[in-house]
């Protein structure tokens, strides 16, 4: 379904356009809509009153013309269609069939449905509140897990990922000779390919930007099957290696061959096609502009790849793929299977390689290095699939519990219609008629709940949308499309079956004589009320085990706001200012240029310290490598895996970091390229558990292929840097000079509003190089929030459902006891007139009431027990059956249930005695 | 659809028909133009929806009391579609004026207008 610009409301127009006929709408259709979205656009303008009215107005107006101009064909046709028949059949036939007999019914279940439009309006609300849910959550998952991925021949691609298991590492790099040996022997294979990222400067042509820059081995795009809109892909020459000792960011004396991204051509070259073969400078070398990639393509990799996002240009990668150093590893190998061969063959076949690989290298002997094959849409999807199925389950139950309510709804409105159906049934309607009669009538009102559900679902998954789950690929792609529109039918389809079945087969099922007898008393036979007993029970327990569901969250969310992740986040700023190597060649030039602008920030006023710092926490870049004691340099399993980060003198003050022991760097430090580094917590407590780290040596390999000794300094907290929600990887710092003095993430400590202060570190930059760009500036807390964003979302969603899933049952309950209760009249009035007490009568109805519920409850914990494991990695910090949860969330749901049963026990404790007898 | 030749006809029209033919007697116009002027003229007394609007247009296309034509040069917008009216068009438009304006004089003659 195409979606006419011009936003939601014109999108319901279009929708409500569905009432005209179709020639016609047809013929004006698309015009009309445009009418109204001019109209509507108008209106906006005059004010928000002017519009709603505009708006009430105008939707209204299609149903009601719609509707007319279908009545006025149906006069034409109907004239036209008599003559035929008539000239066939002759005049006095009657006409009639199947179908005719199925419109006939539905005709007469919307005039029944119409005359009572309370219990209408009710059912038709329940159902559709739960195939609303369904649709919106269905389309995220037709969009993030079922979609094949925009490549050619998707399911063909796998990722490769290096493993260390004795290091605990899952998702290494690999190194060049290494992709080669993989691409070269694993014959499975078609295509292996490799990619990573970084962040380049594009200068000379306008504005310094940092952007950032894909790169890629020159098959890679071609693999994927994309090819750009303009000027020409990569090809093997594109790659001829410049350096063996290839750094990113490093320019050389080849230029880089560039392929634009379709934003960044329109963006900072207004679309002009004649970039193509134009000089830039990157980094400050050459790039030359080759072509520019389709409108939204982007490359869909795992989060533990590590690259930037959005890719702003592509760049073919010149690797010196024999003369590269087997340990220098940053490629990310994607590649594409032979026609007909399984990721487990190929399995099977890497492993084979990667012992040999093994053989070669200490290292990798001695690490458990394995690469291990994934396919890439699974692997794309792994991190979000608990999300996604929980938050299907949660509206499947939600689904399950507004059906619960309906056929509860049916059950009770059919034993007030025993006499319409016993008249039916004595005038010659068969059992299956009746049956029928009542499916149709679930059907209709399935099908209106249905079409209230495509707009709630419209609604919510705006809703959905501005929740930013951050983490699910592809989630901008989400709306309602057809294979959404089949789903919702189908979940109609069976949610009527589902809450129809039991009142259909209910209400066919009556002695004709005793419903033509009585006097309107509804039948309480002992099987109707077993059946909606047992409705309610199954109903409490469903939203028993969605509101768990929804405390674990709740749980988490608090866990995840008490984390303390090793650093200040409010007052914190962080930007990107990295100075670029052509004009800063060596480590000392690009060291000096950082204490120049830390130096220029910390004199501006409500700045409190600045450091630089590679890379920050939750930023998303992950830089890692070995560590170990002694013993590691004739055992080198004792080899342990920490994140690397280099950082300058007042990087720790400025994150607001504890030093836990010794001191941290000086510029002293870094002037005489002193080999001491600061360790976390963790580093200090695995290496000298229980004694003092300072003053200790250990073995790193940073800046030579042989493990080097480096003193140990100082210890700090450890900082959360993958994710808040877990501890992640001990870290060892390094300061700038003794690594090189690459990257130029900062840290920016501030008394203000820190992002008041931007206009100025832009100066403060300018004034130092004005060919510097200023980029990613975002407050911590900004990349904090971000890293709460999947529990945020998981928070939000189950918890609305859960709240849902309360109401309707309260609701559930709240009719079934008032049914009891009317039902029980005259029981209750027996009670009375031999002196039973009101609150006797009280504690009747509520002891009704919370038997069922607690029968309700108990089924939910017993489901609850194993079904809350399917969200443990949503979790944080509590476990899925945390006990704490389960008790306080039944302890709740008691008190609603006493709460839904209070009032109509109240009722019941009002029954006059005498008026009740007299009716018996 | 064959067109009859004499206007009355096909009298009387729809107050929205009739508005419709009066507002392209000015000039031609797409829909939103025509809904626009067919408003002025009714002076915040009603609103013409969109639906209305191309019921009754869809019947003067049929009669050929009305007809497209192409944009004009300076229209930017592709998806507007204009309308002229027809010869015939006008005839039925000035006829259905006389029609009205002999009952509105009819009407005025038995003093349902007051003195004027």
């Amino acid at each position: 379904m195409a979606r006419p610009g011009g936003g939601f409301s014109t999108w319901v127009y279009a929708l409500l356009l569905r009432c005209y006929p179709k020639p016609f709408r047809e013929r004006h259709g698309e015009e009309m809509t445009h009418v109204f979205a001019e109209g509507a656009a108008a209106a906006r303008e005059s004010g928000p009153i002017r519009w709603l009215w505009y708006l009430s107005g105008a939707l209204w107006d299609p149903v009601r013309n719609g509707l007319a101009e279908r009545i006025e064909d149906a006069k034409k046709d109907r004239s036209a269609g008599d003559a035929i028949m008539r000239s066939v059949r002759g005049p006095n036939e009657r006409r009639g069939g199947r179908m005719e007999s199925w419109i006939g019914d539905a005709k007469y279940a919307l005039r029944t449905l119409l005359r009572n439009p309370g219990f209408t309006v009710v059912a038709v609300v329940t159902i559709g509140l739960g195939i609303g849910a369904n649709t919106a959550i269905f389309s995220v998952v037709k969009t993030v897990l079922l979609d094949p991925l925009p490549y050619d021949d998707p399911d063909e691609l796998v990722m490769l990922w290096g493993e260390m298991r004795n290091r605990g590492v899952t998702h290494f790099p690999s190194s060049p000779p290494d992709l080669r040996d993989y691409r070269e022997q694993a014959d499975l294979l078609q295509d292996l390919e490799g990619v990573f990222s970084f962040q380049i400067a594009l200068t000379g042509d306008g504005d310094p930007v940092q952007v950032n820059a894909g790169s890629v081995t020159p098959g890679f795009l071609a693999m994927l099957g994309v090819e750009p809109i303009l000027g020409r892909g990569f090809v093997e020459e594109d790659g001829t290696p410049n350096d063996p000792n290839f750094l990113p960011g490093q320019p050389g004396a080849l230029p880089g061959m560039v392929l634009l991204s379709h934003a960044l051509w329109q963006q900072r070259y207004g679309s002009d096609p004649s970039v193509v073969g134009r000089t830039v400078e990157l980094g400050g070398g050459p790039g030359e502009i080759l072509g520019v990639m389709p409108r939204g393509f982007e490359l869909l990799l795992p989060a533990a790849a590590a690259l930037h996002d959005p890719i702003d240009l592509w760049i073919a990668a010149r690797i010196d793929f024999d003369n590269s150093p087997r340990n220098n590893v940053f490629l990310r190998p994607v590649g594409r299977l032979r026609d007909g061969a399984t990721s487990g063959q190929l399995q099977a076949q890497v492993d084979r390689i990667s012992t040999d690989l093994a053989a070669l290298d200490q290292v990798k002997s001695t690490a458990g290095y394995a690469m291990r094959v994934e396919e890439l849409k699974s692997d794309l999807t792994s991190d979000v699939r608990a999300v996604l199925v929980a938050l299907f389950g949660a509206v499947v139950f939600v689904l399950l519990i507004a059906c619960a309510n309906v056929s509860n709804l049916l059950l009770v409105r059919a034993s007030g219609r025993d006499r319409e159906l016993a008249v039916r049934a004595a005038m010659g309607g068969s059992r299956g008629r009746l049956i029928r009669q009542m499916l149709i009538e679930s059907g209709v009102l399935a099908l209106a709940g249905a079409v209230l559900g495509v707009l709630l679902a419209a609604g919510g998954i705006r809703v959905l949308l501005a929740l930013q789950p951050g983490d699910l690929p592809r989630i901008e792609g989400v709306g309602i499309d057809l294979p959404v529109l089949a789903f919702t039918l189908l979940a109609a389809a069976v949610a009527a079956l589902v809450f129809g079945t039991i009142p259909a087969l209910q209400a066919s099922s009556f002695e004709l004589a005793d419903a033509l007898k009585e006097r309107g008393q509804a039948r309480g036979g002992r099987g109707s009320k077993l059946l909606r007993n047992g409705v309610i029970i199954g109903e409490v327990a469903l939203s028993l085990v969605l509101l768990i569901g929804a405390g674990l969250m709740v749980r988490s969310f608090v866990e995840l706001n008490r984390v303390e992740p090793g650093y200040e986040p409010a007052g914190l700023l962080t930007f990107n200012a990295a100075p670029p190597f052509a004009a800063y060649p060596t480590a000392q030039d690009r060291v000096n240029f950082k204490i120049g602008l830390a130096q220029r920030l910390e004199t501006l006023p409500g700045v409190e310290r600045a450091g630089a710092g590679f890379p920050l926490p939750l930023a998303g870049d992950l830089f890692n490598g070995r560590y170990g004691p002694e013993e590691a340099l004739t055992n080198p399993e004792a080899f342990g895996q920490a994140a690397y980060r280099f950082i300058m003198p007042g990087y720790f003050e400025a994150m607001g970091t504890r030093v836990l022991a010794g001191r941290t760097f000086t510029l002293a430090d870094v002037a005489d390229s002193a080999a001491v580094v600061v360790v976390d917590e963790l580093v200090a407590e695995s290496l000298w558990p229980g004694e003092s780290a300072i003053g200790n040596r250990f073995l790193v390999r940073v800046v030579s292929p042989e493990p080097e000794w480096v003193e140990v300094i100082g210890v700090v907290e450890h900082q959360r840097a993958e994710t808040l929600a877990s501890d992640g990887m001990e870290a060892v710092y390094f300061h700038d000079v003794y690594t090189g003095g690459f990257g130029g993430s900062w840290a920016v400590r501030t008394g203000v509003d820190p992002l008041s202060l931007v206009p100025q570190i832009r100066a403060e930059l300018a004034a130092l190089d004005a060919n510097v760009p200023l980029a990613d500036v975002r407050l911590m807390e900004s990349y904090v929030d971000q890293s709460m964003g999947p529990t945020r979302f998981a928070l939000t969603l189950i918890g609305a459902f859960g709240l849902l899933a309360l109401t309707l049952a309260s609701i559930g309950l709240y009719g079934v006891l008032s049914y009891v209760v009317r039902q029980r009249t005259s029981e209750i009035g027996v009670r009375m007139a031999f002196g039973a007490a009101r609150s006797g009568i009280l504690k009747l109805i509520v002891g009704h009431g919370l038997l069922l519920s607690g029968a309700g409850i108990a089924l939910g914990l017993l489901i609850a027990l194993p079904l809350t494991s399917v969200m443990d990695t949503l979790l944080v910090g509590v476990q899925p059956t945390d006990s704490l949860t389960f008790l306080g969330i039944s302890v709740i749901f008691v008190l609603v249930a006493a709460l839904a049963c209070y009032v109509p026990a109240r009722r019941a404790t009002l029954v006059d005695p005498v008026a009740a007898l007299r009716e018996e | 659809m064959t067109a009859p030749s004499d206007p009355s006809e096909l009298l009387p029209l729809t107050p929205v028909a009739f508005e419709i033919l009066l507002s392209l007697t000015e000039e031609n116009r797409h829909g939103y133009a025509i809904m626009r002027a067919v408003e002025e003229r009714a002076a915040g007394r009603g609103r013409l929806h969109a639906g209305s609007l191309y019921r009754a247009l869809a019947r003067l296309l049929d009669s050929g009391l009305i007809e497209e034509r192409d944009p004009p040069l300076e229209e930017t917008d592709e998806r507007r579609r204009y309308y002229r009216l027809t010869r015939l068009g006008r005839r039925v438009a000035v006829a259905e004026a006389r029609r009205l304006e002999s009952q509105v004089g009819a009407a005025r003659d038995l003093g349902l207008l007051g003195e004027t």
